[in-house]
């Protein structure tokens, strides 16, 4: 199973409904994203790191987690400027991003609450700095667009893993999985 | 030339119904799709079609990976019974399900059989 990143990109922008004006918003505020990014990382990473498993993962190898806080920060500017308008070599980001939480072991069920953290509390510090409702719905969305590209690349490189290992044909692949669940 | 669903069902029907010990047959894509079955009640013909495919599938990738060769077919022995999977061309895979008390040369002489009648029909 191989993902086009720009195909999928533009499949989540329609579905959670990131509009131009939304880009504009985001674009308009990227000074404040890269301002403020610094304390969503904290809050991103002091979330995980409450959880002993994602603890050891996080602090794995020296340095790593100085090394996740530094991409997080440039993944939470990017997110307001839109690197390429939200384009090809966004998309292609978010992909690479999405199969490194996949080698690294950080799973959906992490990524899920702590980006819901973020998104939160990036709300909040909106509020408190007099930003209006329209950014915070405009991150809000971008945020779950990324998100999306995280959970994929998990559905992804485990189907592609299975597909490799045991010579099915993805429609075959895809069979299996609607009669199991059927079944269970 | 369009492949007769008519004629595979009435092939397996005969082998079913003629062959001592036989519980179920069926033929299905290397997709996993149903082309044709004569299963026994309660069975989900959509979901043996999809198991079916996998589980020859992944034979041949044992065969080919632990060099075994090109693989015949799957034999699997349970305390009740046998399910054998053999592969029928390229675009199908053909499983039989038989009964614990069938003696087994007669079966894969059976199954060689009906193979060959399948063969022209999808040919």
């Amino acid at each position: 199973m191989s993902l086009e990143p720009n195909e999928f990109m533009s499949k989540m922008v329609s579905r959670i409904g990131l509009t131009a004006d939304d880009r504009k918003v985001l674009q308009s505020t990227a000074d404040w994203g890269l301002e403020i990014a610094p304390e969503m990382a904290d809050y991103f990473y002091e979330y995980l790191g409450r959880d002993a498993e994602m603890s050891a993962i996080l602090n794995e190898s020296e340095g790593r987690i100085h090394r996740l806080r530094e991409t997080f920060v440039d993944w939470f500017h990017e997110m307001f400027t839109g690197m390429d308008n939200w384009g090809d070599a966004y998309a292609e980001r978010r992909w690479r991003i999405g199969l490194i939480h996949v080698r690294i072991g950080i799973g959906p069920q992490h990524v899920v609450p702590a980006m819901a953290v973020v998104v939160h509390e990036a709300g909040k510090r909106a509020q408190t700095d007099g930003k209006n409702d329209q950014l915070r719905d405009a991150l809000a969305k971008i945020c779950m667009v990324d998100l999306a590209f995280i959970e994929q690349a998990y559905i992804e490189v485990s189907s592609a893993a299975v597909l490799k290992e045991t010579g099915w044909s993805e429609g075959l692949f895809r069979r299996l999985v609607k009669t199991g669940a059927t079944a269970m | 030339m369009a492949i007769s669903t008519e004629k595979l069902t009435n092939i397996l029907q005969s082998f079913v119904t003629s062959t001592t010990d036989i519980q179920g047959a069926a033929v299905v894509t290397p997709d996993g799709l149903p082309l044709a079955a004569s299963l026994p009640g309660g069975m989900d013909e959509e979901r043996v079609s999809a198991m079916s495919a996998a589980m020859l599938s992944l034979g041949d990738r044992i065969g080919s990976e632990l060099a075994r060769g090109g693989i015949d077919r799957i034999f699997v022995e349970g305390d009740k019974g046998y399910g054998i999977l053999t592969s029928c061309g390229e675009d199908a895979v053909f499983l039989v399900l038989a009964d614990k008390a069938a003696k087994q040369g007669l079966l894969m002489l059976e199954i060689k059989r009906t193979l060959s009648e399948l063969k022209a029909v999808l040919m």
